[in-house]
């Protein structure tokens, strides 16, 4: 061709020009027709019969393959062989072999010749297709091969297979059209490179079609309503559940507006409209709401309707920096919840009641034996005299009266006394629990001496535990309070109950007053079993009991420690605790010298 | 290193830039039971073999190994090209890399 060349040149350089142009015209036409017929193929078939086609343009070639590299990682392949006319069956084996040594080459390791073998796909064209699946060559099959050429695939410098060429003839394939041929397989890996990511993200966008249908069964089964909003806090969407519970409410979403949950509660006179919008506007400022009970019903009802709304802010994932795209708030009915809890207080109210008739009995026949016996005893040392008996060294020596049994029966109805006002705090403690539920729980004021209070406290547990020894320690000199003096000595008696119980026998409940700028402080440390830290959040909680192995024998109903942070906090004070497991626990509470509104407390 | 840069120089044009380093990998793998010192080859594109890289890899070899293993090594890219394009390529460019060679000092 290049000695033709210089032929024509010498003749006339016009023509050799116009020749050169007309040479790469039809190079840029065959380009370009190749070029349509890759971009066009949407499957890696497709893509085959673009290679077949454009390879036959250029060669008269038995057949080609295509060798690639699925994951690199767990080394999988596919080979596709493309004839273009049947093959022999040791055609096909020398074919298999001289790709697995052009694999190794490229250094496609780890596959073998058998593997090939059991990989290869016959793609053939539909003309020939009904010969090569029987595996049966015609009598004009091709039966060896002559010549081979393998070009590597390659997109972004990244040899992602191997493209084989085979005839059965020899010299078919020469260096003037191998640059071609290089191109041409540049199209074909660029074509299957685009096939294959096309087929992982059809293959992603099934997954995620699917997720969503899981997801979608899942948010449509939920027992809870799902309520989205957008960034402006107007409902995108609503599960069936939430559909469901808001129709029991007065809200009616206007249909195909987005309007904000805020400006909705101001056209509604409902208040727990206003409510729902203040939690999807803490979420939508980034905080995470949980549990928020929200009144839906009216007073008119015996139980109101109530939500419980729990609610979070929704960030778009795939920003660089945290894009808030709205909140997803769970809404759950706990109107049944809150019947159930009605009916609990109001029988627990009742039988407080009840049990407070009989223990007021107990307790005023108990004063009453007590004060009658305490009597009798003054009468009986007044009327008899101090016995006395010589010693052995003839010393005279007073020896104290004996004890009279009206001395073990005063000891002994003390202990039902102090027991029947243990048992009559708990009662009240019960009750006082139902007054906090319905709201009536109300502070009496009147000034006293807290020191008083504290002391007469002492005394009382003192008496119930005699094996435990209860220090006072009262570091100031003036400690007038006006409080509800009541509850104070309920509050104090609750806590010390808990010292007490919690103490082993023999070991010491130190109660202590400190005197601070506008309040005293009050603490009361024992050397009991002590709290792990995981329950100071809840300690206070009503009904919480620590359930660990050494507060397992320990009895209780967790509501002593819940009146009385109820009675401190209605006193605008402040009720906690330091402790050690095994070392003992300190509860401490402020209490205010007055009461910084001078209202009456109701809660 | 020259030759096989002279390698690379003559095969881009027809299979492309990511070609000769994989010939040279392949090569390397296939050579590294009897040459191990060239095995820093099977990682390491060939393009980033500078003076440095050289010392501290092949500093400790013998000369004459050395050169019996850069022979092997090129010997092996020529076999691999030529199991991909016959004897389209690997003849004149065999020939081209044994003058080349020959004019080595």
């Amino acid at each position: 061709m290049q000695s033709q060349s210089k032929a024509i040149a010498s003749i006339d350089p016009s023509l050799v020009h116009e020749e050169r142009l007309t040479t790469l015209r039809q190079q840029m036409e065959f380009l370009n027709t190749i070029g349509k017929r890759f971009v066009a193929a949407n499957d890696r078939f497709q893509v085959h019969r673009a290679l077949l086609a454009t390879l036959k343009e250029l060669y008269h070639l038995t057949a080609c393959s295509v060798l690639l590299e699925g994951d690199p990682i767990e080394l999988t392949f596919t080979l596709s062989v493309i004839p273009c006319y049947p093959l022999s069956e040791s055609f096909i084996h020398t074919m298999i072999e001289r790709i697995a040594r052009a694999a190794e080459v490229m250094g496609f390791t780890g596959i073998t010749e058998e593997e090939l073998a059991i990989l290869a796909y016959f793609d053939a064209p539909d003309d020939i297709a009904p010969f090569v699946e029987t595996f049966e060559p015609a009598s004009s099959g091709a039966t060896h091969i002559g010549d081979c050429l393998n070009i590597p695939l390659t997109v972004e410098n990244r040899i992602i297979g191997v493209l084989s060429l085979f005839d059965e003839h020899q010299d078919t394939f020469d260096t003037d059209s191998l640059q071609l041929t290089t191109m041409i397989a540049d199209y074909a890996a660029v074509a299957l490179e685009n096939v294959s990511l096309r087929e992982r993200e059809m293959a992603l966008l099934r997954d995620a079609v699917l997720e969503r249908q899981r997801l979608e069964l899942v948010i449509g089964s939920m027992a809870e309503g799902l309520l989205i909003t957008n960034e402006k806090g107007a409902i995108t969407s609503l599960n069936s559940s939430a559909q469901r519970l808001l129709a029991q409410t007065d809200l009616t979403l206007p249909p195909d507006t987005l309007v904000p949950l805020r400006t909705l509660a101001q056209q509604h006179e409902a208040r727990w409209i206003a409510d729902l919008a203040a939690v999807v506007d803490q979420a939508l400022s980034g905080k995470i709401v949980m549990n928020q009970e929200v009144i839906v019903g009216g007073a008119e009802d015996a139980v109101p309707l109530t939500f419980s709304i729990s609610a979070a802010p929704l960030y778009d994932p795939n920003a660089a920096r945290s894009v808030l795209l709205g909140v997803v708030a769970v809404i759950d009915d706990i109107t049944s919840h809150k019947q159930i809890d009605k009916l609990k207080d109001e029988f627990v109210s009742i039988v407080s009641h009840e049990l407070r008739t009989p223990l007021t009995a107990i307790k005023g026949y108990t004063q009453h034996l007590i004060r009658r016996i305490e009597r009798r005893l003054r009468e009986q040392r007044q009327s008899q005299p101090p016995q006395a008996t010589q010693s052995t060294q003839g010393s005279p020596l007073v020896q104290a009266a004996p004890e009279l049994p009206e001395s073990y029966d005063l000891r002994s109805l003390n202990i039902v006394q102090s027991q029947t006002e243990h048992l009559e705090r708990l009662v009240n403690d019960i009750l006082d629990l139902s007054r906090v539920q319905q709201g009536e729980l109300q502070l009496e004021y009147s000034s006293f001496y807290l020191a008083d209070v504290l002391a007469e406290c002492v005394r009382q547990a003192q008496i119930s535990a005699e094996q435990h020894t209860i220090l006072l320690d009262i570091e100031t000199f003036d400690s007038r309070v006006v409080a509800d003096k009541a509850r104070i000595s309920q509050v104090i008696g609750n806590i010390l109950d808990n010292a007490i119980k919690f103490s082993p026998q023999g070991r010491q409940v130190i109660v202590k007053l400190q005197e601070r700028e506008d309040d005293y402080l009050v603490s009361i440390s024992d050397q009991g079993i002590g709290v792990n830290p995981d329950h100071f959040d809840h300690i206070f909680e009503r009904f919480y009991r620590v359930r660990n192995t050494a507060s397992r024998q320990y009895s209780g109903i967790g509501m002593g420690l819940y009146v009385a942070k109820v009675i401190v906090d209605a006193h605008e004070g402040r009720i906690w605790l330091t402790s050690n497991p095994g070392t003992g626990s300190t509860f401490y509470f402020i209490l205010p010298r007055t009461p910084r509104t001078s209202t009456l407390q109701t809660l | 290193m020259q030759a096989i840069r002279t390698i690379d120089e003559r095969v881009t044009p027809f299979l492309g830039k990511a070609t000769t380093r994989v010939l040279v990998q392949g090569a390397a793998r296939r050579i590294a039971v009897s040459y191990p010192f060239l095995h820093f080859l099977e990682k390491m594109p060939y393009t980033a073999v500078n003076p440095s890289v050289v010392r501290e890899q092949l500093g400790g070899v013998p000369h004459e190994l050395l050169a019996a293993g850069l022979d092997a090594l090129l010997q092996e890219c020529f076999a691999g090209l030529k199991e991909l394009t016959g004897d389209l390529i690997v003849p004149p460019l065999h020939e081209e890399i044994t003058r080349q060679l020959e004019r080595l000092p």
